[in-house]
């Protein structure tokens, strides 16, 4: 369903469902859909991250870099396939050790995505799939498409990148229509937030303009 | 105690390729090339021992005397991964087993087994038992019991190989040796022969020598170490062994009457194996961390699945859990496995687990998370769940190290997520860039194909390399990083090896500074 622009002035969803899906349409949001799943952790929460990742993964797309990340300590799994990548994330989320496991994991099957949903459910974790097309079934709770926006610039120097700024469109959901948002890094905090609220630009006049996915890498 | 192996052992069990069984009355031997190059018998079999070859005879003059004979090259190397394989599964009988060297095909084992004969029945029901056991497996062995290494390493060489293996008290020790020849007192082989000469020839010859006047009759240090070597075996001076591997302080151990050949069989009795080990840790206050599970198997093999922990612990079922996960399948049982042996490699005493105290909801959850990471790496492997480490440097690549999870937990992190990549190229990928010389910001860059204009940059953010480094390609050159966002929005973060004028003068040998991609930034 296309969002239309009066269906979303509806609150961007704060808090995570249990299993959610990230995905990059093309590989330069890659970054950004990494960033936007790392913010779906409660932000209460200091149970360490999980990611796991497959090695073809880590080559195309580059490894996490500590120092760029948010948070407690991750914990990172390197899977060789996607089989090892859905197990980790199943015990992961299972035992209730971590706030969040990120995986690339984003040709799962409907039963295999809702295993993970489960597991999350009894660990009272997140599970975030990474995903590069949403075309398939998941029983992800909201599947967000994820793509960079150019930045603002900086406060004080225009002429460098200022925080990031990406969009997130909820594609699919079970709780609430789907929309589109924009959000930002918060220099201080370093989370993402809605980037709107202060703008004072509606969140229903981005949604469908920014960014569409015919672009070129 | 001490096992004589024959090196024969490979004759019957050919690396390569398949052949069918060797007929016991063929003449059989391994040749090795000696000092001049020239192919002398290794070892040999029965059937061309009776037919009066030796070792040490040349090949040629071993074909002269007996056309039929047959040869292979020997391998030594192989036949020291052999003995090494058959002394870990001789642990089954003694926590302490040494390998024992000695030249010319004598190599053997020596299995301390002070205070273990009552668990067999008595030393030489123990006898009786590894020589089945090994002649089961394929390998005809000697034996021999007695309170010195050397006194047991002669009387398993010299003694009748037909009849009992012989068990020697302190008692008759002396009387014993005496009528054995000198040259089972392990000496090299000038002193054999001088020892010879003199008409020393069995070592009862040697009890009434005076020991000053005996050691000074030979040439060189050959009799310092004939008499060193008669106190060894009479146990007048010590002898220090040492084991192939240390022993484990705490093991628990099950053999069974049947082999077992399935895979369901050990994992029934695992449970038992455990409960026992986490008994004897618990009356001594020690956890393990890291817990080896031997199969000791009917051919003379071993094999063996380990697990590690990330803090002590001695629970049961933690362990089942994490066997399970590492694969009970990986062992590899053969023909059957007759003993079990679970031994605790890795201890550490408890004590200190329960000093933090001031979340019992915190002290859970960190448990909740090593449990996680001892299932993880069970599974996967330690080198497979990692976590970060700063480490000592301002290269970025170098700044942080992802290290095994099971070391211990993580050390918070500094993190500067606004000005460093999310996801790092390492090592960087080449890119070809478009910018103002000396320092300028990249204005077009092409990275894996695709040009890309620039929108917004920031930097230089300058690196020095590591001084400390030798000045060579590890230390490389200076690097300038830039942040810069593209048109369509992605950030990334650039760097320009080398610098214009200090590092590069443009010379002919000189490497132009060169433009690097080493990470995204969300």
């Amino acid at each position: 369903m296309t969002p239309s622009s009066f269906a979303s002035p509806e609150r961007f969803p704060e808090a995570a469902a249990p299993l959610e899906e990230a995905c990059a349409p093309l590989p330069r949001d890659m970054g950004a859909a990494v960033a936007f799943a790392l913010s779906r952790r409660p932000a209460a929460d200091e149970r360490p991250v999980l990611l796991a990742l497959p090695r073809s993964w880590v080559g195309e797309y580059g490894r996490p870099y500590a120092p760029g990340l948010t948070g407690p300590a991750p914990l990172l799994v390197r899977a060789s396939t996607t089989a090892e990548v859905l197990w980790a994330l199943e015990q992961g989320l299972r035992s209730g050790a971590v706030s969040l496991a990120l995986g690339a994991a984003g040709d799962a099957t409907l039963a295999q995505s809702r295993r993970l949903e489960f597991a999350a459910r009894h660990g009272g974790a997140v599970g975030v799939t990474l995903s590069r097309r949403l075309d398939g079934l998941s029983a992800a709770r909201r599947r967000w498409r994820v793509s960079v926006l150019a930045s603002r610039g900086d406060a004080w120097d225009r002429r460098a990148p200022g925080p990031a700024r990406l969009q997130a469109e909820l594609a699919r959901s079970r709780y609430e229509r789907p929309g589109a948002w924009i959000l930002e890094q918060d220099d201080e905090t370093h989370r993402l937030r809605l980037a709107d609220r202060l703008a004072g630009v509606r969140p229903a006049a981005i949604a469908g303009t920014g960014a569409p996915s015919g672009l070129a890498a | 105690m001490s096992v004589r192996r024959r090196s024969l052992e490979r004759a019957r069990r050919p690396a390569s390729p398949p052949e069918p069984a060797l007929d016991p009355r063929q003449p059989f031997a391994l040749t090795l090339k000696n000092s001049r190059g020239a192919l002398v018998l290794h070892a040999l079999n029965p059937a061309a021992r009776t037919a009066g070859l030796r070792r040490g005879q040349s090949q040629a003059d071993a074909r002269a005397m007996l056309p039929q004979l047959l040869c292979q090259p020997a391998d030594p190397a192989a036949d020291a991964r052999a003995l090494q394989a058959l002394a870990a599964w001789a642990e089954r009988w003694s926590p302490s087993v040494s390998l024992d060297p000695s030249p010319d095909g004598l190599e053997g084992l020596f299995l301390d087994v002070t205070g273990a004969g009552h668990l067999f029945g008595g030393e030489a029901a123990l006898l009786k038992q590894i020589r089945d056991q090994l002649a089961e497996a394929g390998i005809s062995a000697r034996a021999a019991a007695a309170p010195t290494p050397g006194a047991a390493w002669a009387l398993a060489r010299w003694s009748d190989p037909e009849g009992h293996a012989p068990v020697v008290g302190q008692a008759r020790l002396r009387e014993r040796l005496a009528e054995l020849p000198v040259e089972a007192l392990r000496l090299d082989a000038t002193t054999r022969a001088q020892a010879r000469r003199f008409g020393l020839k069995r070592i009862g010859d040697l009890y009434p020598m005076p020991r000053a006047g005996l050691a000074r009759r030979f040439r060189g240090a050959g009799g310092v170490e004939l008499v060193r070597r008669l106190d060894q075996a009479l146990g007048h001076e010590g002898e220090a062994l040492t084991p192939v591997r240390p022993p484990a302080r705490y093991r628990a151990w099950q053999a069974f009457a049947e082999p077992l050949g399935d895979l369901a069989g050990i994992e029934a009795r695992l449970p038992d194996l455990a409960a026992d080990l986490a008994q004897a840790l618990e009356k001594d206050g020690q956890g393990a961390r890291g817990l080896t599970l031997t199969g000791f198997r009917t051919d003379g093999r071993t094999t063996a699945l380990s697990i590690r922990t990330g803090r002590p612990g001695r629970e049961p079922a933690v362990w089942l859990r994490l066997f399970r996960e590492a694969g009970l399948g990986r062992l590899d049982l053969g023909f059957g496995v007759d003993a079990l042996m679970l031994a605790a490699e890795t201890v550490e005493p408890m004590a200190a687990r329960q000093v933090a105290i001031e979340g019992e909801a915190a002290a859970r959850q960190a448990e909740d998370l090593a449990d996680l990471v001892d299932r993880l790496s069970a599974r996967l492997g330690e080198d497979r769940v990692l976590t970060p480490e700063a480490m000592d440097s301002w290269t970025p690549e170098r700044a942080e190290r992802w290290r095994p999870a099971l070391a211990g937990p993580a050390a918070p992190f500094e993190a500067e997520p606004g000005r460093r990549p999310i996801l790092l190229f390492d090592p960087p990928e080449p890119v070809e860039a478009i910018a103002e010389l000396p320092d300028g910001a990249p204005a077009r860059f092409t990275w894996r194909r695709l040009s890309r204009r620039v929108i917004r940059a920031d930097g230089p953010e300058r690196l020095s390399p590591e001084w400390w480094r030798p000045a060579d390609r590890l230390r490389g050159r200076t690097r300038d990083y830039y942040r810069v966002e593209d048109e369509a929005g992605g950030r990334y973060w650039l760097f320009r090896e080398g610098l214009y004028g200090r590092e590069y003068g443009g010379g002919e040998d000189e490497r132009a500074p060169s433009w690097w991609m080493h990470g995204v930034l969300p």
